[in-house]
């Protein structure tokens, strides 16, 4: 996979705006992203380190030579990590939103991969820098664990979705939690109408299934009056607690 | 002959009553968590064993998957375990991320054709790392061998359980933990460089339960410096107090000549064989009085505690962790002197943690040392799970031996196991010398120059 996909160079000359800390209080994510727990002093220290890089559709976010471990958070889009198998096939341990933070190094030296399934944006940062902030300022220790614990949870439901759900509740489910992640950050309330970013042939592929089980899935729910599909990519969810019970939580 | 029992001075019925013979007590045996145990490790056998081995597990296989951490804040002076002082965040987050890279090359391996039932912290001092880092990395494990909600246990230090730790079992769904209590003796503490107040093991313990553990561990010792039968009962008593599931009751090992640290002990404070043997004794008769059972050779369990149940249904297994309800065939081991052990094979990853970061940074296998268990290995292995996990073992399958026999004679003849029907069983007599009657089928610990002086 990571072979097939083009390579996003790290760019010879990072973007740095003549005031760092500036870009962080235009970030989309500001508010919800780990570095929200920042005070405007450390914010400022983490900024400069910070590099925006944007992944278009497809691309598999690669962070060449470097010797350090890098992490990242989502600013926009939506990512796909992935990771071989013992026979060469793909295996998708986790798909991130806005405001995620992606806590596993990738790149080179590492077998995992981030591959973005729509055009996003995420900010790099050496995951050295993370831990030695983590050290030095205990109220960001917190977040981050609560962080890490978020990101725990997401991974043990993915796990449970891959590895012991139906087809039905996989699409249920995933439904399910696009209506929340794709939440704006005003509110939590997850959305009941909204455009899907992935197009079926991507979400069968992130749910191991085949685009036809995708396709009859949906078509099944539209039927039992569930969800509506009003356009190619529109979703409408009408009848949250059945979808939720298909779901199988 | 002497009967040591509960009350130390007359038998009673209810209460171990252990004949004290320092004869058949006298040589060195190991404690067999393996057969060929690990003085039989070679170099010969390593990466390549390590490769074969992982490639050869069936697809469907249960593992059970045990992770290193080798740092610990304080270093006590009788600890044998490869660990070291936790002095420099950054060295343990170095090996943090060392040991993730080991795990990425592991799943890399077999992920996805094995199933992950059980995942087990040791160390050192598991909660030596950071809350963030120590949750990192069981999301990455149960993300890469794909089971949301394997059963997960961890090794802690009372010491450093603090601050985001102390609730974080709960948050992470770890439902079993053990807590290193050693001795609550003052003075014993101090001469052994582990200074934990009760206090602290009450407010830890405390902590652990309001965050869900279920089964609780306590290890505790007895054969340190200074420290009396009376001591080791005291502490018992105290333990007892805090109602842990599970008590591991270890004896400790003096051999500051293979492990340094142990030149710290005064070894003129050390007791004596037969005081050893005396702690031990009224040790184990205090434990089950109090309504524990006993388990194996050296651990109690309260009766509905699995460990226990397994004692009862005839499941209970010996692996590296010592007596284990866990059936896995197949144990993984990641980080530095992590053990890995197949039916066919034992290895151990590098020792040292420059040389462990190398070879993970490289890409190749971490295993350095290792045995392959040939059918002779795996039978006698067998025959040494079998009698020290409380079973009557079946030498049918064993060649004709003369000497295995002539090796048991002084055990049977006291009454410390029988034999009957091809079938040998440890006695409750013979617990203490469990051990001792086991490496009668250790065929490395007898070679036939040993006979002679064995014999007389």
């Amino acid at each position: 996979m990571q072979q097939s996909s083009a390579r996003v160079q790290s760019p010879s000359a990072p973007e740095r705006p003549a005031t760092a800390a500036r870009r962080c209080d235009t970030c989309a994510v500001r508010e919800r992203a780990v570095c929200a727990a920042l005070s405007p002093e450390v914010l400022d220290l983490y900024s400069r380190e910070g590099r925006i890089q944007v992944v278009p559709r497809g691309k598999t976010l690669v962070w060449e030579g470097e010797e350090a471990s890098l992490v990242a958070n989502v600013i926009e889009g939506v990512l796909k990590l992935s990771t071989s198998t013992s026979d060469g096939r793909e295996q998708i341990v986790g798909v991130v939103y806005p405001a995620d933070f992606i806590g596993r190094p990738f790149g080179e030296r590492s077998q995992h991969s981030v591959t973005a399934l729509v055009d996003s944006k995420v900010c790099l940062f050496p995951r050295t820098m993370f831990d030695r902030l983590a050290r030095e300022h205990p109220d960001l220790e917190h977040q981050l664990l609560a962080r890490a614990l978020d990101e725990l949870d997401r991974a043990r439901r993915w796990m449970l979705l891959l590895g012991r759900k139906s087809a039905s509740e996989r699409v249920a489910s995933f439904l399910l939690e696009m209506s929340t992640r794709l939440a704006g950050p005003a509110d939590d309330v997850p959305l009941d109408s909204f455009e899907l970013p992935l197009d079926r042939q991507q979400i069968a592929d992130v749910l191991g299934l085949t685009i036809e089980t995708v396709s009859r899935q949906l078509s099944a729910l539209r039927a039992a009056g569930v969800i509506e599909l009003p356009g190619r990519r529109a979703l409408l969810i009408r009848a949250r607690g059945q979808l939720a019970q298909l779901a199988g939580d | 002959m002497t009967l040591i029992n509960a009350s130390g001075m007359r038998p009673q019925q209810d209460s171990p009553m252990w004949p004290y013979h320092p004869e058949l007590l006298a040589r060195p045996v190991p404690r067999y968590t393996s057969y060929p145990t690990a003085l039989e490790f070679s170099p010969s056998v390593g990466a390549e064993a390590q490769l074969e081995a992982l490639q050869r597990l069936p697809r469907g296989t249960g593992i059970s998957l045990y992770a290193h951490i080798p740092f610990c804040k304080i270093i006590c002076w009788y600890c044998g375990c490869n660990t070291h002082r936790a002095n420099k965040p950054a060295r343990v987050e170095n090996y943090l991320e060392v040991l993730q890279a080991e795990i990425d090359w592991l799943a890399g391996r077999v992920g996805g054709r094995v199933r992950l039932d059980r995942l087990s912290f040791g160390g050192g001092s598991p909660n030596s790392l950071e809350p963030a880092g120590f949750v990192r990395l069981v999301g990455q494990i149960i993300s890469l061998f794909g089971n949301d909600r394997p059963e997960i246990s961890v090794e802690l230090d009372p010491r450093t359980f603090e601050g985001e730790w102390r609730t974080l079992l709960g948050k992470v769904g770890i439902s079993r933990a053990s807590f290193g209590v050693q001795t609550l003796e003052p003075d014993v503490q101090k001469r052994v460089g582990r200074i934990q107040p009760l206090e602290m093991i009450v407010e830890g313990t405390k902590a652990l339960r309001d965050s869900g553990v279920r089964s609780l561990n306590f290890d505790l010792m007895y054969g340190l410096p200074g420290q009396t039968t009376d001591h080791l009962l005291h502490t018992i008593d105290q333990a007892l107090e805090l109602g842990p599931d599970r008590i591991a009751l270890f004896g400790y090992a003096h051999v500051p000549q293979q492990i340094p640290r142990q030149r710290q002990i005064d070894a003129h404070d050390l007791p004596g064989m037969e005081e050893r043997f005396r702690s031990a004794a009224l040790g184990h008769a205090r434990l089950v009085a109090a309504g524990y059972q006993a388990v194996g050779f050296d651990h109690f369990a309260k009766p509905d505690d699995p460990m226990a149940v397994a004692a009862r249904n005839g499941t209970l297994r010996r692996n590296f962790q010592g007596f284990t309800d866990d059936q896995s065939e197949v144990l993984l081991g990641v980080g530095a002197t992590a053990i890995t052990c197949t039916p066919e094979l034992i290895l151990q990853n590098e020792k040292n943690l420059g040389q462990y970061r190398e070879l993970v940074a490289e890409g190749l296998p971490p295993a350095t040392l290792g045995v392959r268990r040939t059918t002779d290995d795996r039978e006698r292995g067998l025959i040494i799970e079998e009698l020290l996990c409380g079973r009557a073992a079946d030498l049918s399958v064993m060649a004709e031996n003369g000497l295995v026999e002539l090796r048991l004679q002084p055990f049977l003849r006291h009454g410390l196991c029988t034999l009957a029907d091809n079938r040998l069983q440890v006695t409750s007599a013979g617990l203490p010398y469990a051990r001792a009657i086991a490496s009668c089928f250790d065929r490395y610990r007898n070679h036939p120059s040993e006979r002679f002086s064995n014999a007389i």
